[in-house]
């Protein structure tokens, strides 16, 4: 069984993309966690090693993403947890390529089909696993 | 993690161990229980809160919480799984993510998997966990129930059934099940002038019977009331302990474990075995043995 949670970080209140993600990953077989809208990067984190998630996203709409996502990203370390972490959101094209290189495993814009994503989160599951 | 890793964690009290030991419980719980059976348990005040789905159990969790500050307490929140794809939507956090970061706070969700009794197949594994990671209190809110799913009774020392207005007449209340399991009633959505219509509702189907349960009433979005649960909860506790009830409850709690994990060996086995011959005795006989090889 695989647990994903899905989160929002910082003060943009747009969660229509996360619960659309969240919904159909939980129609993929997955069990899926929301923490909800304007979380904090140490909210977040925390609650993935909590809840020892296999699989992370971050829904971003605001525009923060480069302050946001690193941030996450280094508390996750600093809890000693390996969790491959995605984003969806609107993020442009060079700043998608730099969150990849820090580590995000993937960027997903709008348009993006569900079914696509339900199908790579499985990947990096079983990537992170092997 | 080693097993070894698993114990020293939980002995040093190391969060992320005992993340590690809640997986543990809910995919592996027969490899749970050998694990736990090794380290030292308090006992944490177990309560349940359980209702119908939006009664506000989850913001009433989060209310809780906020009254129960200098405490550890362990959170296990439960959401169904679908029945058709097995997956799951664990939405309980976001009314409490205000104690995501809290020091003595611990929250986990966990998804029905199949079970039918408002509650997770590895509850019992789960409520060890807490307990051998040294909690005060362990509270578990189950999934939205309607008016059978009971199972709470069996791991909870005490359980508070949430109600709010709007869920019918006396009749309702007068039905066994839900009703009858409640050791404390909790009005929630005090603001709504209809709550004092179930108040008087309420008392009076409890005065046709014997028990005598009490009731509060809570507002859990500002907070009011929630005071007086908390100081409910613990007193019911130490009543508990002073006349050795706890002890009663925690062998039934312990029987209830073993069916439970016993129910699972076997759902286990029945799924594995195959059928040659569509016949139902000697299915069953081919079952027993099986289980029978398992005793050693």
């Amino acid at each position: 069984m695989i647990k994903v949670m899905i989160a929002k970080p910082g003060l943009d209140g747009h969660d229509r993309g996360a619960k659309v993600i969240a919904r159909a990953l939980r129609d993929a077989g997955m069990e899926v966690i929301y923490t909800g809208i304007r979380q904090t990067p140490e909210q977040i984190a925390q609650a993935a090693v909590d809840e020892d998630v296999d699989v992370l996203g971050l829904s971003i709409l605001s525009g923060a993403h480069m302050k946001l996502v690193p941030k996450v990203l280094e508390l996750l370390k600093e809890k000693g947890a390996e969790i491959p972490v995605f984003v969806g959101g609107i993020i442009p094209e060079e700043d998608a390529q730099k969150l990849k290189e820090m580590g995000v495993v993937e960027v997903y814009g709008p348009g993006t089909s569900t079914q696509e994503v339900a199908e790579q989160v499985k990947e990096f599951v079983e990537h992170s696993h092997a | 993690m080693r097993e070894d890793e698993l114990i020293n964690g939980m002995k040093a009290r190391d969060r992320k161990t005992l993340a590690k030991v809640l997986s543990l419980c809910e995919n592996f719980p027969d490899k749970a229980n050998v694990l736990l059976a090794k380290l030292e348990k308090n006992n944490a005040h177990v309560v349940g809160l359980t209702g119908s789905p939006g009664v506000g159990k989850s913001t009433l969790m989060n209310s809780i919480l906020n009254e129960m500050k200098d405490r550890k307490v362990g959170v296990i929140v439960v959401d169904p799984s679908s029945p058709f794809t097995h997956g799951a939507l664990l939405g309980d956090r976001i009314r409490m993510q205000s104690h995501a970061t809290s020091k003595n706070v611990f929250i986990r969700s966990f998804a029905s998997r199949g079970a039918l009794g408002g509650l997770s197949p590895s509850i019992y594994e789960a409520c060890d966990a807490f307990e051998a990671f040294g909690m005060d209190n362990v509270i578990v809110e189950t999934v939205g129930v309607g008016q059978s799913e009971v199972d709470v009774k069996n791991v909870a020392d005490t359980v508070a059934v949430v109600l709010s207005s709007d869920g019918g007449d006396e009749i309702q209340m007068m039905k066994a099940g839900l009703m009858e399991i409640a050791d404390i009633f909790i009005i929630n959505k005090s603001d709504n002038p209809r709550s004092q219509i179930l108040l008087s509702r309420l008392k009076a189907v409890m005065a046709m019977g014997k028990k005598d349960v009490p009731i509060f009433l809570t507002n859990a979005i500002t907070g009011e009331g929630v005071r007086e649960v908390v100081k409910a909860f613990d007193e019911r506790f130490h009543e508990l302990k002073d006349t050795n009830l706890l002890y009663e409850k925690r062998k039934e709690r312990l029987v209830h474990h073993v069916k439970a994990s016993l129910r699972r060996e076997l759902d286990d086995l029945v799924d594995k075995v195959e059928i040659e011959i569509p016949d139902f005795l000697k299915l069953k006989s081919l079952v027993l043995n099986e289980l029978c090889k398992k005793r050693e």
